[in-house]
């Protein structure tokens, strides 16, 4: 088996006097896409958010590749590859793509107090990544994101997870609001990533979309983990919606 | 989309507006009352434009990331007062006044953006507050009268500001230099380098550039700063060019210059900024203050003519951005 990429051990979370999560244990490994379903309120987005660095946990430990690491913060978290995609909300509209898939990363050409990017090495790097992710035979790098659809603007954002090395990228509901074709496409660079050597934790209120991409589903009920080794190939959906529902 | 033409593409730009308009005023005010191309004309202009001009810069830069600051107009008569009343009373040397007035003006800024970022305060309520406190302080420590700064003739410092010379049958004024040079600068920091993609993501999205990274806080502080800075560089200038730093000068020119900066096709809510777009917007004001005047409609309905402007811009400004939204 190979060895685990991700594992957090015992996290708790209170929320004031509420507990969101408690004793909850999780490992990711390599190229391993991992499924993680639950209800409304199961504790699903609190996991991911200690994960990815947006609230800390009140208790327990994070463990990448083996070493003990502390989360404070989305920049704490990118440095040790996590990488957190919402919908909609880690884009700027207004910038282009390039400008995006940089954002806090740009290179720099020449001397370092003029502050210059490189916009030719920005260009190249986003059409490269563009076809890599399979859109963009005619999107120019220079687009707004703007005017992209929400499946493209996905694309961006997986790009660029994949661009900078991030060993887990995290999909927060990636599928919401898309259309069928779009949906297609989302799923499909989820398994480029994970084929080029990337490990996904994939978020989605549809069953059937995790189905069709996962390799192992973890599920939450009410701040604990109540299943973690549910193997979508062996396993119907109903099976998987009583295990949700607690039925 | 790579195939349309040179002028397609100008014409999609955010400037193009704000240049027709400016032509337009210039030869509508050129064909009524020739006079208005006048070298002298042009140089009693340009010395009062780029004084406001350079607060306009970068009040840009600031409106880009998302805020904006009202403070600009009382720090345009407050440094210059500082200043001339430390040198005045002779408690230092004319350069160490001109240092301290910065210094207390980068302060200024710094604790603007200190409310701003920490404590989460609109930046309208948090440079309101700031531009009475400013306003304030001029007018009690001068007790409301003018400090005189005649005796700056021909100190070096006096002259590398606004020392002026002629050009033919202009009459040109160091101040013009210092407006190109930041105009050039703040174009180059917005369009071309990574502070630039910085201020523009903090302004678009300030969540999403948290969260990869960018320090938006650090960001607006430093922009605050750059304003409190530019806003006393343009008033001691000015203070020097008329020979009296008045602690009521600058009063309502926030508004004139944030008008200036909207007009030029930057976006109020962040996001979208163009120092082009403001250089044009700053002359679209200035020459319609002065070519109104020449035309002789009286000056008190200047304001009309700057209103209408502005709804005008802001309506061709929204109109093309559905329509852009629209079209791809």
């Amino acid at each position: 088996m190979a060895e685990d990429l991700i594992r957090m051990e015992h996290i708790s979370k209170f929320y004031g006097r509420v507990q969101a999560l408690e004793d909850v244990n999780l490992r990711v490994t390599g190229s391993e896409i991992v499924g993680l379903l639950g209800d409304n309120g199961a504790g699903k987005s609190t996991l991911i958010k200690v994960l990815s660095g947006a609230v800390p946990a009140t208790g327990g430990d994070i463990y990448v590749r083996g070493r003990k690491v502390q989360i404070r913060s989305t920049t704490d978290a990118i440095a040790q590859g996590i990488e957190t995609i919402y919908q909609d909300s880690a884009l700027v509209t207004q910038l282009s793509i390039a400008r995006n898939l940089f954002l806090g990363r740009e290179p720099i050409k020449g001397p370092r107090i003029l502050n210059r990017m490189d916009h030719a090495l920005m260009e190249q790097v986003a059409r490269d990544l563009l076809k890599k992710v399979g859109i963009g035979k005619d999107i120019p790098p220079a687009t707004p994101i703007g005017s992209l659809s929400g499946g493209e603007r996905q694309a961006v954002a997986i790009a660029r997870a994949m661009h900078f090395d991030s060993d887990l990228i995290i999909l927060d509901e990636p599928t919401n609001n898309l259309g069928v074709a779009e949906t297609q496409g989302v799923l499909r660079f989820v398994r480029n990533a994970r084929d080029s050597g990337h490990s996904c934790i994939f978020i989605a209120h549809n069953i059937h979309h995790v189905f069709q991409v996962v390799d192992r589903i973890v599920v939450m009920r009410r701040g604990r983990i109540v299943a973690d080794d549910i193997d979508p190939k062996r396993t119907s959906v109903a099976e998987v919606e009583a295990v949700i529902t607690g039925e | 989309m790579e195939q349309r033409s040179l002028i397609q593409r100008a014409i999609a730009r955010p400037e193009f507006g704000p240049l027709v308009l400016l032509v337009v005023e210039l030869f509508g005010f050129w064909a009524i009352n020739p006079d208005f191309l006048s070298g002298q004309n042009i140089s009693n202009t340009l010395a009062f434009t780029v004084e406001l001009g350079l607060i306009a810069l970068s009040m840009t830069l600031l409106m880009t990331s998302g805020e904006f600051d009202l403070s600009v107009g009382s720090l345009f008569g407050f440094s210059p007062v500082l200043m001339w009343t430390l040198f005045n009373a002779g408690l230092t040397s004319l350069e160490a006044a001109f240092a301290v007035a910065m210094a207390v003006a980068a302060l200024i800024g710094l604790v603007n953006g200190w409310f701003v970022t920490r404590l989460k305060i609109p930046s309208f309520l948090v440079t309101l507050g700031m531009l009475l406190v400013v306003r304030g302080t001029a007018l009690f420590v001068t007790d409301g009268f003018p400090q005189r700064t005649w005796s700056a003739g021909g100190h070096w410092l006096a002259q590398a500001l606004v020392g002026d010379f002629y050009v033919g049958g202009f009459r040109i004024y160091m101040s013009l230099f210092w407006f190109i040079g930041a105009a050039i600068a703040l174009n180059y920091v917005l369009t071309e380098t990574k502070a630039g993609n910085w201020i523009l993501a903090t302004g678009g999205n300030a969540g999403a550039a948290r969260a990869r990274g960018v320090n938006v806080d650090r960001t607006k502080v430093a922009l605050f700063v750059l304003s409190s800075l530019m806003a006393s560089l343009a008033g001691v200038i000015s203070s020097i060019r008329t020979s009296a730093a008045n602690p009521n000068s600058g009063t309502g020119y926030e508004l004139e210059v944030i008008a200036m900066v909207v007009i030029g096709g930057t976006a109020l809510t962040g996001g979208r900024g163009t120092i082009i777009g403001t250089v044009l917007g700053i002359f679209i004001l200035r020459v319609m203050r002065n070519g109104i005047v020449l035309i002789g409609v009286p000056g008190l309905a200047y304001n009309i003519f700057i209103g209408a402007i502005i709804l005008g811009m802001m309506a061709l400004h929204s109109w093309l951005e559905r329509r852009h939204q629209a079209g791809t």
